[in-house]
């Protein structure tokens, strides 16, 4: 049965960022018993996709806080408690994630990947493992009074409370419009290496090898990295107005794809091995194809916020 | 000038634009508008970090097949400029920072074009980069970056 609401569908969906960092970083570890690059690719192909996944898994949480919110029978310092915490969790494995792609995107193109990609996961996904186990077990206080821990431990802590992002956002007038242009900037710049990138794959710059414009992805990277953290602040700072907006819920079911995409650009051999001159194959045109449309889906659900959705 | 604002404001279209019931009006337009920036700016900003040296062993030639795409951008986005800039004519017409923009996007057709003339103008084939095409390269990066920032800013500065 699928989750019939918001806060269900959070309930489903936290087990993501505990159960899936355990599973990437526990391969990622195992790579180094077993001396096995094959392996610690996976592993790090894991810790993407779950940076990717993570995404819903937050955003389904603003939207069931707002739905729990105030109700007498949760407790809402341990609603504020938890966000706090998962707001510093999705930070964490996104830039985890960010990492892995990282070393994956250099492995392909210099057959091994900087010295410090090793040890920066290794870290981050420690530092990840406890912040997010934290996060989960406050997250537990919220409604589950049969395991409660005492007051004082649900609210100690939040060094960096959610609602001070929020503040930020909302009372310096010049963040949000900032923000905003950044997030457009961003939106060129990923969308046009990328639409670069596939127009390869579908016939065109028949001229280039797929391992040049390889070159250009971390670039389209920079632009998410940057439309990710300045889309955030939006809906950090005003989450009214997205979490019940169709049109967002399309935007990051578009992004989660098109994310899933860019890995499939970075990692896959046969791409990799495209040599100038060489037609694609009519898969390598479809996926190509679907790459670009699902991106500018995510661009008209992005700009429709306000006209296709209820709010603003 | 104020004559020809209030009379682009009451024609027919520009009323449909800023006032029709229907998402196919100025929700659309305004959607498109953002579609053509992410081409033209995307796009240009791929050729820019070439000629910056990003990805050097993209050959310059195929990568001219990029400025189709430029002006597929730049042609949507000058139509559904114009009708926005009509539906509002009044208020974009005496807005300082629309000018700005404009200025901006005029400096990022004229750097680009002069991109081509100068990289692809006597060779279709070129191998090399010179002081100039890197010149050019950063007065088209950075004038569409302040196109795009002014142009976003439009919504929130009178």
């Amino acid at each position: 049965m699928l989750p019939h609401d918001v806060t269900h569908l959070h309930l489903l969906l936290n087990h993501v960022p505990t159960v899936g960092t355990m599973i990437g970083l526990g391969l990622f570890v195992m790579s180094f018993v077993r001396r096995s690059d094959h392996l610690r690719h996976i592993s790090l192909e894991v810790l993407y996709l779950i940076a990717l996944a993570t995404l819903p898994a937050y955003v389904s949480g603003l939207a069931a806080q707002a739905q729990v919110i105030g109700r007498p029978d949760v407790s809402e310092s341990a609603i504020v408690a938890h966000h706090d915490r998962a707001m510093v969790s999705f930070m964490l494995i996104e830039i985890t994630g960010f990492v892995a792609w990282l070393g994956l995107w250099q492995y392909r193109r210099l057959a091994r990947m900087a010295a410090w990609v090793s040890p920066a996961i290794l870290a981050l996904g420690v530092v990840t493992f406890v912040v997010v186990g934290d996060a989960a077990t406050v997250g537990g206080e919220i409604r589950h009074p049969e395991i409660k821990l005492d007051e004082a431990a649900v609210t100690a802590g939040g060094w960096f409370p959610a609602a001070n992002v929020a503040e930020l956002v909302t009372t310096n007038p010049w963040v949000w419009p900032a923000a905003e242009a950044l997030h457009f900037l961003g939106l060129s710049l990923l969308f046009g290496v990328l639409f670069a990138v596939n127009l390869r794959l579908m016939g065109g710059l028949r001229g280039v090898s797929f391992a040049a414009l390889h070159r250009l992805l971390p670039w389209a990277m920079l632009g998410f990295g940057v439309n990710l953290v300045t889309g955030m602040m939006f809906t950090i700072a005003a989450a009214d107005q997205y979490i019940t907006n169709t049109p967002f819920h399309w935007k990051i079911a578009f992004m989660m794809m098109a994310g899933a995409n860019l890995l499939y650009l970075t990692v896959y051999d046969k791409l990799w091995e495209l040599k100038a001159g060489q037609d694609p194959v009519f898969l390598d045109r479809a996926i190509a194809m679907s790459a670009v449309a699902l991106w500018i889906g995510v661009i008209y659900a992005g700009r429709m916020l306000p006209f296709l959705g209820d709010a603003f | 000038m104020m004559n020809l604002y209030t009379w682009l404001e009451a024609t027919s279209l520009s009323i449909w634009v800023r006032e029709a019931p229907t998402i196919w009006a100025f929700a659309t337009i305004i959607t498109l508008h953002t579609f053509g920036m992410g081409v033209l700016v995307g796009a240009s900003a791929v050729l820019d970090l070439r000629l910056l040296g990003i990805a050097r062993t993209i050959p310059l030639g195929p990568l001219s097949t990029l400025y189709r795409v430029m002006w597929a951008g730049f042609w949507l986005n000058l139509v559904t400029g114009s009708l926005l800039f009509a539906a509002d004519a009044t208020s974009r017409g005496t807005q300082w920072l629309f000018f700005v923009k404009m200025s901006f996007v005029v400096l990022g057709v004229v750097a680009t074009v002069r991109i081509r003339k100068h990289v692809y103008g006597g060779n279709a084939e070129p191998t090399t980069v010179d002081a100039t095409a890197r010149r050019l390269a950063v007065v088209s990066l950075a004038a569409w970056v302040l196109a795009t920032t002014s142009g976003r800013l439009l919504a929130y500065v009178q």
